[in-house]
């Protein structure tokens, strides 16, 4: 059903052709049944003036000869060559009896139920064949000296025929004081036939007229939907990157326009997005220039620094402050220098990977101990979760170490002093580090934008352990070069928690984390709210509430 | 385009098909054109009227409720639910409506009606002529002229419970008028073949029996017809000749269609039907009773083809062979000699003795195939000569008081010996004969001629001058015999029957001689149906006929008159002399 009406939805021509079909349909039923109405009563009509006209012919022949009969009777009977009842002669004469003369397509029955010997029938019809209802009303009409015809159309079986015969009866009274009731029986099977082919043929040509009316609706918007369809699967490849995508121009019409106009846009907009590039290349190939240049500079500037730091007990303690923190703010330039540097190289898609099999709870050790003294100095703990088995896989050491390093230092700074929990786990195909802090935590859609360069949850607080704000983006792509995930998950007053995960095996894509990125105990705590959350689970992007990092 | 324009403009074309459609259907003009054969409608019924019967009202009169059991036994046919309900209880219980059906005349009246007090009844008496009595086998008898018809019927009626008369006594059987005869009677030929497949020999005629069948308004016609065919002939031909339908045979369903009657019969049929002359029997049996005409019809046997070879189709017309046209070559004799006529009236002697003049010869007949010639002789018997000039006279049957001969179709030769009252015949080809065959019907009786018709089975004989009895060869070879005879015409008192001659099988020529004059009949011997044919000044002598072709022989002028049936006249040929005009057979 959804199916349905989703490609009901989709499809345009379809909606065009049922929409024809639809009206086609009740145009050719209401003409149809005008058209059927009008031929059966023109039809009808017809047979019923034919037939009355004979039959009024008919009755005046016999109300003729029984006027005669009387006169006969009238005078003296002569005993011999008494003709034949004129009764007889003039159903002789209508229905054409004995002769080779053409047959009547009607009967004729006259009644006189009052007089012997008085009534004739044609054919096989009795009295028991007229209808009752047009007999009362014959009567009725007799009694108050009415002798207007009556007519009644109705299935009658006659004696000795399986099938009932559709019969148009017409009934009047011929010499109203004797009565003589004159009925004629006409057939009117023929009529119903020709009627019943008409209506067959009606029903078929209209059939086959909404049929061709949603046919040509089909071809007709074909035609428009067609270029339609085909502009619209070139738009998507042009938004799906391929900029060289171009519709054809056939002829000059709306659609060829529409073709030209979406032509010209494809190449303009390829053109703006090669401007861009090149902008975007001369950026970063200016800020990795900017940075070796630097370089030679700094390191003078640093052997200068390094000596009068050195010789700072010399100096009055003024200037020693001030050499003191031009050695650290040298150090933190250097620092910047070399991410920026380490950055460009990745914009420049330079960076190489260094694997080795190793043990990553070794690697975890040794960032820990690179932090403790940071760690120190803001009274937090490391608590670790490590496994017995050793979790060895195919990484490039240095790179994780750094990635390692970073998370710590970044979960000691917004700490806030709390201990921060290290976990390791590992299955088949992945190993996992989760680094969780109990500090302030991230907002609400704050996971994607930690790991974006200089980004900083409150711009107005200061970098106190002098991060360069590069530290997270790095992680990001080290992760990235890897194959795996680093990912970041918090909640304000909840603390935050980073994630890496890396495949065991280079190359291996991977297909799940063997550490879950939500902590274990605030999963369990949603549990029991019975509160549902959607965990973030977005593959290699972080998060982290004001974290820059170092 | 929107598509609401272009469904707008896809409506807008198929509302301007259909009314250009509507508005093109006119009758076209244009023409000619050939137009397809067509039959007129049905052909297998015929138009009839009927009387329809109404229950008696109480307040009628006793001869108003006679006249409607008149017209209740008129409708009997139809609709028998009716007449009983004029009869008292008893008289339903006694009354039936078997038997032969009385005809009387349209005139009839009503006698003075008779009250009886004491029996509290009322007689009406119906009084009328009888002119025909239609018998169960479906014959038409006319009443001979020369019979008293009148007929009396006195019908008893009492009244009943609700005071209204009742017929509580009347005679049995129907009692019609002519006019209830004609209108729900139809004279019908039947055909039936001239012997049977089985016989010496195969049929080669149709032989016409004539009956009065009912037009029943359940069945068409056709059906009536051929169910009739099947029962078999009427008593006046019974055994004479062949029926090809089985006697269990009855028909199913007639349908007819423009060009085709589809006859469904029923019944025993074998393989060595002789279907010749079943499609014979059947198509003159329809055909020559305007039924089916021009029609092929096909004969089916419980819905299936007649046959596992195919069909049984007949073709609209009878084959030439049924049809039998005679041989109508006109001979005289003159001065006992046998002449030819001529195309140009004139006469030439026949080749042998028989065209010799002088002879003692009369009473000639000529064979079939004109290879014989037999006469009476005056010396006594008859004699037989061939047609060739070496022949001679010879004797073929002796005696002495021997009627004038008549040769049948199969060469036999019949002639009625008065002295010892048989009838006997020879073979003059194969000199076989005299043999006496059997005519229990004709034992004492003065019989003076003895013809044999053309189709070779009935069988005409004039008893003295004054009657004329039709009969017919029952059985072949041995066991041959002239039986169902029947009384054909009476002469009145005085009038005297001068000769007689056959037509065609079934039509009968009698010459009488009455007071006022003489009078040619030609008699349908079926049904009795007298055509008479105008006379003429001239006295008449002798009949010949064949076909529709009449002669007669004038005493004065010993000439020739032909009856011209264009003009209802007797015209003379150039022969003179002429003792009587002879045609091959009859």
């Amino acid at each position: 059903m959804g199916r349905v009406r989703r490609v009901w939805r989709r499809s345009l021509q379809l909606q065009v052709v049922t929409s024809t079909l639809v009206i086609s349909v009740i145009v050719v039923v209401v003409l149809g049944a005008f058209l059927s109405d009008q031929i059966n009563n023109s039809v009808i009509e017809g047979r019923q003036q034919s037939a009355a006209s004979d039959a009024s012919a008919d009755r005046l022949r016999i109300a003729d000869a029984l006027t005669r009969e009387q006169d006969d009777q009238a005078k003296p009977a002569d005993a011999k060559n008494v003709p034949a009842n004129p009764l007889d002669e003039v159903m002789d004469a209508i229905i054409g009896t004995g002769g080779d003369g053409s047959k009547t397509r009607y009967e004729v029955l006259i009644l006189n139920r009052a007089e012997p010997g008085q009534s004739r029938a044609s054919g096989k019809v009795t009295p028991r064949d007229v209808p009752p209802a047009l007999q009362q009303m014959l009567r009725r009409q007799a009694e108050k000296f009415i002798d207007r015809p009556q007519r009644s159309t109705q299935p009658i079986r006659f004696a000795g025929e399986a099938q009932p015969t559709q019969t148009l009866v017409i009934g009047a009274m011929v010499n109203l004081s004797d009565g003589y009731e004159v009925y004629h029986f006409f057939p009117i099977s023929d009529e119903e036939q020709m009627l019943s082919n008409v209506r067959l043929a009606i029903v078929v040509v209209g059939f086959g007229l909404v049929l061709l009316l949603a046919a040509i609706a089909y071809l007709v918007t074909r035609q428009v939907v067609s270029p339609v369809r085909l502009a619209r699967q070139a738009a998507e490849r042009l938004a799906a990157g391929k900029l060289d995508e171009r519709l054809k121009v056939r002829g000059e019409d709306d659609l060829a326009r529409l073709a030209t106009s979406f032509n010209e846009m494809a190449v303009n907009l390829a053109l703006k997005i090669h401007q861009l590039e090149e902008l975007s290349q001369v950026q970063r190939q200016f800020v990795s220039d900017v940075s070796h240049e630097l370089r030679t500079p700094l390191t003078t500037v640093r052997m200068a620094a390094d000596l009068l730091y050195d010789a700072r007990e010399d100096f009055d303690p003024m200037a020693s402050r001030s050499a003191e923190l031009m050695q650290a703010q040298l150090e933190r330039f250097e620092s910047m220098l070399a991410d920026l540097l380490e950055i460009s190289r990745y914009d420049a898609g330079a960076a190489d990977l260094d694997l080795d099999s190793v043990d990553v709870r070794d690697v975890v050790l040794r960032a820990i101990a690179d932090s403790e003294a940071l760690a120190e100095r803001h009274s937090t703990r490391f608590e670790l979760r490590l496994p017995n088995e050793p979790c060895l896989a195919e990484i490039d050491n240095r790179r994780v170490e750094r990635i390692l390093r970073n998370l710590l230092f970044n979960a000691i700074e917004h700490g806030e002093g709390r201990d921060i929990v290290v976990t390791v786990g590992a299955d088949r195909d992945a190993v996992a580090v989760a680094v969780r802090d109990h500090g302030i935590g991230l907002k609400g859609g704050e996971e994607n934008l930690v790991f974006d360069r200089f980004w900083r949850a409150d711009p107005s607080r200061a970098r106190t352990i002098g991060g360069t704000g590069l530290g997270l983006a790095i992680s990001r792509e080290d992760a990235s070069l890897h194959g795996g995930w680093l990912q970041a998950w918090g909640q304000p007053g909840e603390g935050s928690q980073f994630r890496l995960t890396l495949p065991r095996r280079a190359g291996v894509d991977l297909k799940g984390s063997p550490l879950s990125l939500v902590p274990p105990e605030i999963e369990m705590r949603r549990t029991w709210r019975g509160h549902q959350m959607t965990p973030v689970l977005l593959p290699a992007v972080g998060d982290g509430g004001g974290h820059d990092v170092d | 385009m929107t598509s609401t324009r272009r469904l707008a403009a896809a409506l807008a074309c198929a509302l301007a098909a259909v009314l250009s459609g509507s508005g093109c259907a006119v009758i076209p003009v244009g023409g000619p054109f050939p137009v397809d054969e067509a039959g007129s409608g049905d052909s297998v019924t015929v138009p009839f009227q009927r009387m329809v019967a109404v229950e008696p009202k109480k307040e009628w009169s006793a001869q108003q409720v006679v006249e409607g059991l008149q017209a209740a036994m008129a409708a009997y046919g139809d609709d028998p639910s009716i007449l009983p309900k004029y009869l008292t209880e008893e008289a339903r219980r006694v009354w039936k409506p078997d038997g032969a059906v009385t005809v009387i005349d349209n005139a009839f009246r009503f006698d003075d009606i008779v009250e009886n007090k004491e029996k509290k009844e009322t007689i009406v008496t119906i009084l009328g002529t009888k002119i025909a009595q239609i018998n169960e086998d479906d014959t038409y008898v006319p009443v001979a002229p020369a019979e008293d018809g009148k007929v009396t019927r006195a019908i008893t009626l009492v009244k009943d419970a609700a005071g209204a008369f009742r017929v509580n006594l009347l005679p049995q059987g129907l009692l019609l008028t002519d006019a209830d005869v004609r209108r729900a009677y139809r004279p019908t030929n039947l055909y039936y073949l001239n012997g049977t497949s089985a016989g010496d020999r195969e049929p080669d005629r149709l032989v016409a029996d004539r009956v009065r069948l009912r037009v029943k308004p359940t069945e068409s016609f056709a059906q009536t017809v051929v169910e009739r065919l099947i029962e078999g002939p009427t008593s006046a031909l019974e055994g004479a000749v062949g029926n090809e339908f089985p006697v269990k045979a009855r028909v199913r369903s007639i349908r007819s269609s423009e060009d085709r009657v589809v006859i469904n019969l029923a019944g025993p049929f074998t393989a060595d039907t002789f279907l010749e002359g079943l499609k014979a029997q059947l198509r003159a049996s329809l055909s020559y009773n305007k039924l089916a005409s021009g029609r092929t019809l096909e004969v089916q046997i419980d819905g299936e083809p007649f046959s596992v070879t195919g069909p049984l189709v007949i073709e609209p017309s009878l084959p030439e062979k049924w049809l039998g046209s005679e041989d109508n070559q006109v001979f005289y004799t003159s001065h006992g000699a046998v002449q030819m006529m001529r195309g140009d009236g004139e006469g030439e002697p026949l080749v042998g003795p028989a065209g010799q003049p002088g002879g003692d010869h009369s009473g000639f007949a000529i064979a079939k195939d004109r290879d014989r010639v037999a006469a009476r002789s005056a010396a006594g018997g008859i004699w037989v000569t061939r047609h060739a000039a070496e022949a001679r006279w010879q004797e073929s049957i002796p005696g002495t008081e021997l009627t004038d001969p008549s040769w049948h179709r199969d060469g036999t030769l019949w002639t009625f010996d008065r002295h010892n009252g048989q009838v006997l015949r020879s073979h003059p080809a194969v000199s076989r004969g005299p043999e006496h065959v059997a005519a229990p019907a004709l034992q004492g009786m003065d019989v003076t001629s003895l013809r044999m018709a053309r189709d070779g089975v009935r069988v005409a004989v004039r008893i003295g001058t004054g009657q004329v009895q039709v009969g017919a060869l029952n059985g072949g070879g041995a066991g041959a015999m002239l039986s169902n005879f029947h009384l054909l015409t009476m002469a009145e008192r005085d009038d005297k029957i001068l000769d007689i001659a056959w037509g065609d099988g079934d039509h009968l020529l009698v010459l009488v001689q009455t007071k006022a004059g003489q009078v040619v009949k030609e008699i349908n011997v079926s049904d009795g149906e007298t055509t008479q044919l105008p006379t003429t000044s001239k006295l008449l002598t002798s009949l010949a006929a064949v076909g529709e072709i009449i002669l007669a022989t004038t005493e004065d002028g010993k000439e020739i008159l032909e009856f011209a049936r264009d003009k209802q006249t007797w015209i003379p040929k150039p022969a003179t002399a002429v003792d009587g005009p002879l045609f091959p057979l009859g």
